[in-house]
């Protein structure tokens, strides 16, 4: 899948899930630059991407230590069915 | 949801939260509604944005996370009309929280407490081998120590509880062999879940997660990793559910129950268009896949109909055809005297359910509208937005699942007047016709033969009392709602008046339709609480237990009767009641709540077609 087709589809996730529509994410974007970012939010987010990508499921390891932005789009590009 | 962010950009906040609230009883997809979640809190800090309604106060106590639920819960009470204040406690600290009468969640005050825990609460397991009785054992102490705890917290806050029972585990160490294992661990707590559905006190109301997490399967319902990461119970996809059943038991409890089932016909009772088609050709019955998915439909129907539920129909359709598969079709499960109100003509939908609405004398919230047609559930979402409208599919073997999972059939509590519920409308429709026999309607009121059981509040009746103090709208002087607990407070105290009427008549026995509740403070009697069904209006009940009443307040040698009126959207038919009975208005607070009083020696008795038999029991 075109990297460019999930870095705004993911764009669109973050901006719905942390009510921010001018949210923008990079590779290096973390959890402490969002203020809304909790563990809760992070659930939220985790289970809006799976479902927006098919194929795409977390592990549980990185449920908890996702370590950036950039991880998530590797595992999507990895696993993305599309 | 591109519509309701517009609107939210516009201002339009009022209309925004319209569109939200519909679009959110529409969907059960968990992302759709946690962004309908967040449209609303976004527009929470406008308050013309916010027709809140009675506010409660909610605590939610659990062996997990509980966070997650505030949003949604808020949400998803407010379709239903309730607003509410969240009181949530930390992870896993029930057992202090409701042990400890100082404790925070005791001083919050809660009217009501959700208490959730999963099987990994669950402290005491059997070993492998362990007998029956070692396992009951068990089973009763780990039971017991729940509901120990929910009788601590009611007694020292007397709020009600929803309690969740349990869902399985997906793993099955022993395989197949287990059915046969008491030991086993889902063989434990599913014989936990018995006790607790079966030992429950009835202040506490269970939340089956048990069915639930079947219903959707365990795998599906319960979602290790979240678990592990933050104590989730539930797995997001399966939220929805969760938090609809949820706010369905505390609507149910609160009054926000449906009475009425109105049913279009073609393609919703049937297959087909009896007006095209004709009666023969109409699906129905056996030995077609289709026609069988109708007649399962209205079997289900009929179980509703069986516990209270009354069915109405509302069709687009020629009377006469309308009726003709009734008359003549023996596969049809659902017969015409199965509906207490039958609309079929060519009006506006919105209008008939109107009608329907009066005939049956419940508000328009009590309604749910069931059609196959999107053009006709679209149209009476707009023009009523009280009516609850199942958004049903294309396809008939789903409608009952449907129907089903709406959250708007949820009943807090069954009494004996449910089973009757149809025969008794059918009982009114031939006082109607009696009364269109009579031109004067004192001699109508004189033919019906009506006699009067008054009695006091007691054990027997409870169940009954509580119900109709929480669901009457229309003849409710102070719309107070006071739970089960609370009622049984008012029991066999002498500053303390309470009165409830049965009504018979030549058609049948009304059954418990009025209460009258009064404290009594030196030489004064004040009217907390009096009510009256809709079924028995303009009977002469209110005139004959304000006689009793003041009969009473003569023996007792009281002085005055006090009484209030506060209105709500619905009780504006009582507003006058007092000044029609002479009392004396005392003010007019800014609320617009009314305040009356009268001289027991000044109140005149009214003369009504009822006779009275005093203090005989209920059954």
């Amino acid at each position: 899948m075109n990297e460019e087709i999930i870095w705004n589809r993911l764009t669109e996730i973050f901006r719905d899930v942390f009510e921010d529509e001018d949210i923008v994410i990079g590779p290096e974007t973390v959890a402490q630059d969002i203020l809304e970012w909790d563990s809760l939010s992070n659930i939220q987010l985790l289970v809006a991407i799976e479902k927006a990508f098919d194929g795409v499921k977390f592990n549980t390891g990185e449920v908890a230590n996702l370590k950036n932005v950039g991880q998530m789009v590797d595992i999507i590009i990895h696993r993305s069915k599309e | 949801m591109k519509d309701i962010k517009q609107l939210i950009k516009e201002g339009q906040h009022s209309k925004a939260l319209s569109a939200i609230l519909r679009q959110a009883r529409m969907t059960s997809d968990y992302s759709t509604y946690m962004s309908l979640c967040r449209l609303r809190r976004k527009i929470s800090s406008d308050s013309t944005a916010s027709p809140k309604s009675a506010n409660l106060k909610i605590a939610i106590l659990g062996g997990s996370t509980t966070d997650f639920l505030e949003l949604p819960l808020h949400l998803e009470l407010e379709t239903l009309g309730l607003g509410c204040d969240l009181f949530t406690s930390g992870y896993n600290s029930f057992v202090p929280e409701m042990l400890d009468t100082n404790s925070d969640t005791v001083r919050f005050g809660p009217d009501l407490t959700v208490f959730l825990i999963n099987p990994f609460n669950i402290a005491d397991w059997p070993n492998s081998g362990d007998s029956l009785q070692a396992v009951q054992s068990i089973a009763d102490r780990v039971s017991d120590h729940w509901l120990g705890l929910c009788e601590s917290l009611h007694a020292s806050t007397n709020c009600e509880i929803i309690l969740s029972n349990l869902h399985t585990l997906p793993t099955r160490s022993t395989g197949n062999l287990g059915c046969r294992l008491d030991w086993e661990t889902n063989n434990f707590i599913l014989r936990i879940n018995d006790l607790l559905n079966h030992k429950a006190p009835a202040f506490v109301h269970l939340l089956d997660i048990a069915a639930l997490a079947s219903l959707y399967g365990v795998i599906n319902w319960f979602d290790s990793r979240f678990w592990y990461h933050s104590r989730q119970p539930v797995s997001f996809n399966c939220l929805v559910p969760f938090v609809r059943n949820l706010s369905a038991i505390i609507g149910a409890l609160y009054g926000r129950t449906t009475k009425c089932l109105a049913l279009d016909l073609d393609n919703t009772l049937w297959g087909g268009v009896v007006g095209d088609d004709g009666v023969e050709a109409l699906k129905i019955g056996q030995g077609d896949a289709e026609s069988e998915s109708f007649r399962d439909f209205q079997a289900y129907l009929l179980r509703l109909k069986a516990r209270g539920m009354l069915l109405a129909v509302c069709s687009k359709n020629e009377q006469e055809n309308a009726l003709a598969p009734f008359e003549q079709l023996p596969e049809m499960l659902l017969k015409r005297s199965d509906f207490v109100s039958f609309k079929a003509n060519w009006n506006p939908k919105s209008d008939n359910l109107k009608i329907i609405a009066n005939e049956l004398n419940i508000g328009l919230d009590a309604i749910v509208f069931v059609d196959d047609n999107p053009a006709e559930r679209e149209l009476v979402r707009q023009m009523l937005p009280q009516v609850k409208v199942v958004e049903l599919s294309d396809d008939p073997a789903e409608y009952p699942l449907l129907l089903d999972q709406s959250g708007w059939l949820e009943i807090a509590r069954l009494t004996d007047e449910d089973w009757k519920k149809t025969d008794q409308y059918h009982e009114n429709v031939q006082r109607m016709e009696v009364q269109a026999r009579h031109t004067d309607y004192d001699s109508y009121l004189k033919s019906l033969n009506q006699q009067a059981l008054i009695c006091e509040i007691n054990p027997q009746n409870l169940e009954r009392i509580a119900q109709l103090v929480n669901k009457t709208n229309q003849f409710n002087l102070t719309t107070k709602r006071l739970n089960r607990s609370e009622i049984e407070t008012l029991m066999g105290r002498p500053d303390v008046f309470t009165a409830c009427v049965r009504l018979i008549d030549q058609f049948g026995d009304n059954g418990l339709i009025s209460v009258m509740v009064g404290h009594i403070r030196e030489k004064a009697l004040h009217i907390d609480l009096w009510l009256m069904s809709c079924r028995v209006f303009k009977r002469g009940v209110e005139q004959l237990l304000a006689n009793y009443l003041f009969d009473h307040a003569r023996k007792m040698e009281l002085d005055m009767v006090y009484g209030h009126y506060i209105p709500t959207q619905k009780n504006k038919l009582v507003k006058s009641l007092y000044a029609n009975m002479g009392f004396n208005l005392i003010n007019t607070d800014k609320q617009g709540a009314t305040h009356w009083c009268i001289e027991v020696q000044d109140y005149q008795p009214v003369h009504v077609h009822i006779s009275l038999k005093e203090n005989l029991s209920n059954e």
